[in-house]
């Protein structure tokens, strides 16, 4: 974690609303992994006290670029669209925790609802770099909001769903998995809370048949992995990115919480924003709650 | 990623009424990163400050100063040997357990620590979403989450004891007994420098803030803890009340040895469906510079009617703001929600406040404590200021 000055280098409209920014920021682009996040302060604090958190959606070491893809949602993500080219921003990174890929696994699905794809991108990268085989499912309203393919590496199939079938599969992304989980070794997904609380649903209960987590391994042996640990999470099935409204994206505050099995609130910018789909609660008052 | 301390060759120490036309001086810089081409100029208008600022300066003196060392230290409770280094503290709930900021912030330097509220037996805290953003502020209703005192004492403590800053642990409750067994249980534990009594959470239905708004149960929970702990005892005030001044005095009355103020004011922001109230828990806590001029008026107003110190709290995101702070009256202040935009401003502070001194020709940042408080007699202290009719 450090607080770095990044400049920024190129700022696109890429969706109507949804803007890719590029920013030199070396020493961020080297050593930050997928599923982490920067924090990055926006405006002037007397207005915008809070910074706003950003997936890394691509990190390139060689030319120290990071990007983020976001949304407007409001004056923050707003103040961030006038940024031009040479103006410089204060980001506090690389924060969370990161996805964890099994070394033996070779065919991984990419879940991404919307804006989802923001945190599941740059783990394309990082897999079709370590030989891995990539499919991306990805689910939006309608054909106005799908993320274009030419952002996309060349090497992953790409499957769209939209939610009124203007273009690709008519239904949810969700119903897609069906297809692939049997092919998949591991799953990630980010997106809104709905979708990820039906894939944790889907996959609940498969994980003994399914994925890398039980290859040679004896029924039932095995060591057991702390929960939350790197090592359960490599071997959890399904991992997904979370969301929650953030506040200091240190650990501080305890603002960001999801609730975990063991009954204690886990902190998206601390153990998460990924987490094994297991490691968490998804119904009940605290599941409806997040939104 | 520190500013460093900036140079003076020039100053003749407070002469007031310098030319009003005079320039004003220069802002002090915002951030490690110059955001000079990007940043919009404050919303709050700064404009009374100016007056405030070239108070200070003539340039028709040639003193070097700028060698002269400042004097920041605090002696929050001289009884009990509570000295700190400087008037520099981070609020509870805002710096966790120190530890969190430490990769990117030099934890040791500041003047206290005051960790996340800490209750008896553990508690989850509220449903989310627990913060939101609000206009020059934010609303937080974490619910005091926390593990526990016991916990904290056994997975903190040993880290504090090894800290040159001294940690200040905030104590909630829901119960005077709950207050009680906590403070006894911090007593004597290597590491907790002090107790800063939460008797003003607004986020936890169950109570709390019952002790806040009564002076009686104000002083009662105080003056139960006074008699089982022998820490430092500072107990933080709530602006959630119609007048604060007789809940200050039942707290002095009862024996505490400061007061930090002001907690967070209540309040609610709505879900953007328009059919629920936005945070989990339906009320938070607003905080940032938003509440500036609310905590403001209750730092003025407290400072004239106790005598113990108080310490001032509440949307602090610049060093005009602390001198705003210690000028009514405050002898130290907490920064709190700005460090979420900017972790390395309340050590910036410090070498600001000195530098500032240094500008004035000050040796101790004392003199600009109380200064806009009502007319009084004799000088202010660092024990807080002294109320003459």
């Amino acid at each position: 974690m450090r607080l770095v000055a990044a400049e920024l280098v190129d700022s696109r409209e890429i969706l109507p609303g949804q803007w890719l920014q590029s920013f030199h920021a070396p020493e961020l682009a080297s050593g930050s992994r997928a599923g982490q996040f920067v924090h990055i302060r926006a405006g002037d604090l007397s207005g915008l006290v809070l910074r706003r958190p950003f997936s890394f959606n691509t990190v390139d070491a060689v030319t120290g670029i990071v990007t983020i893809h976001f949304r407007v949602v409001g004056r923050g993500t707003d103040w961030f669209t006038r940024l031009r080219p040479g103006d410089v921003v204060d980001m506090l990174g690389p924060l969370g925790r990161p996805f964890e890929v099994d070394s033996r696994s070779r065919h991984l699905l990419l879940i991404a609802g919307g804006l989802g794809i923001a945190g599941v991108r740059m783990l394309a990268d990082e897999a079709i770099r370590d030989g891995r085989q990539v499919t991306l499912l990805f689910g939006a309203a309608s054909v106005r909001d799908v993320y274009p393919s030419n952002l996309l590496p060349d090497e992953i199939e790409y499957i769209v769903a939209t939610d009124d079938g203007s273009l690709g599969y008519h239904g949810f992304v969700t119903e897609l998995v069906l297809q692939y989980e049997a092919w998949a070794d591991q799953a990630f997904a980010c997106g809104p809370y709905p979708m990820l609380r039906a894939l944790a649903a889907l996959i609940a209960g498969r994980r003994e048949r399914l994925g890398v987590a039980t290859l040679g391994r004896k029924r039932g042996g095995g060591r057991q992995d702390a929960v939350g640990s790197p090592a359960a999470r490599r071997k959890a099935f399904l991992q997904v990115s979370m969301e929650q409204n953030m506040g200091c994206a240190v650990g501080a505050c305890l603002g960001c919480v999801v609730m975990g099995v063991g009954g204690t609130p886990q902190r998206v910018c601390r153990e998460g924003p990924v987490f094994a789909s297991d490691e968490l609660v998804w119904e009940g008052a605290w599941g409806a709650m997040s939104r | 990623m520190k500013s460093k301390k900036r140079v003076v060759t020039t100053v003749q120490p407070g002469r007031r009424g310098s030319s009003p036309a005079s320039s004003p001086p220069p802002r002090p810089q915002r951030g490690p990163v110059s955001q000079a081409s990007l940043a919009p100029r404050p919303m709050v208008d700064r404009g009374a400050r100016a007056t405030i600022e070239s108070v200070r300066l003539d340039a028709s003196a040639t003193v070097p100063m700028a060698i002269r060392p400042v004097d920041l230290t605090v002696s929050l409770v001289p009884d009990r040997g509570f000295v700190l280094t400087n008037p520099i503290l981070v609020a509870s709930g805002t710096f966790g357990y120190g530890i969190e900021y430490s990769e990117v912030v030099d934890v040791q330097r500041l003047g206290a620590i005051c960790c996340k509220g800490t209750t008896l037996k553990s508690r989850i805290g509220n449903p989310t979403p627990r913060v939101t953003e609000t206009p020059g502020g934010m609303l937080n209703s974490i619910g005091l989450q926390n593990p526990g005192v016991d916990a904290v004492i056994e997975k903190y403590a040993p880290l504090w004891h090894e800290w040159q800053v001294p940690v200040i642990v905030n104590v909630a409750g829901h119960s005077v007994e709950d207050y009680v067994e906590a403070a006894r249980r911090l007593e004597g534990v290597p590491g907790v420098a002090g107790i800063e009594l939460n008797i003003s959470c607004p986020n936890i239905g169950e109570g709390g803030l019952q002790f806040a708004i009564d002076a009686r149960a104000a002083g009662g929970v105080t003056a139960a803890v006074r008699r089982v702990t022998s820490l430092p005892l500072l107990v933080k005030l709530s602006p959630n009340v119609a007048d604060v001044r007789p809940i200050a005095k039942a707290i002095e009355e009862a024996g505490a040895d400061a007061l930090t103020a002001v907690n967070t004011l209540s309040g609610i922001a709505v879900d953007p469906s328009r059919t629920r109230p936005f945070l989990g828990n339906t009320y938070g806590g607003l905080s940032g510079p938003a509440i500036r001029p609310v905590a403001l008026k209750v730092v003025y107003e407290v400072a004239q009617v106790v005598s113990i110190p108080i310490v001032a709290i509440g949307g602090i995101v610049e060093l005009a703001d602390v001198l705003d702070y210690l000028a009514v009256g405050a002898v130290a202040v907490q920064v709190g929600t700005a460090i979420f935009a900017d972790p390395t401003l309340p050590v910036r502070l410090i070498d600001e406040l000195a530098a500032e001194c240094g500008r004035r020709g000050l040796e101790s940042y004392r003199p600009l404590i109380g200064t806009a408080l009502p007319a009084r007699t004799g000088a202010s202290s660092a024990k807080g200021v002294e109320y003459r009719p």
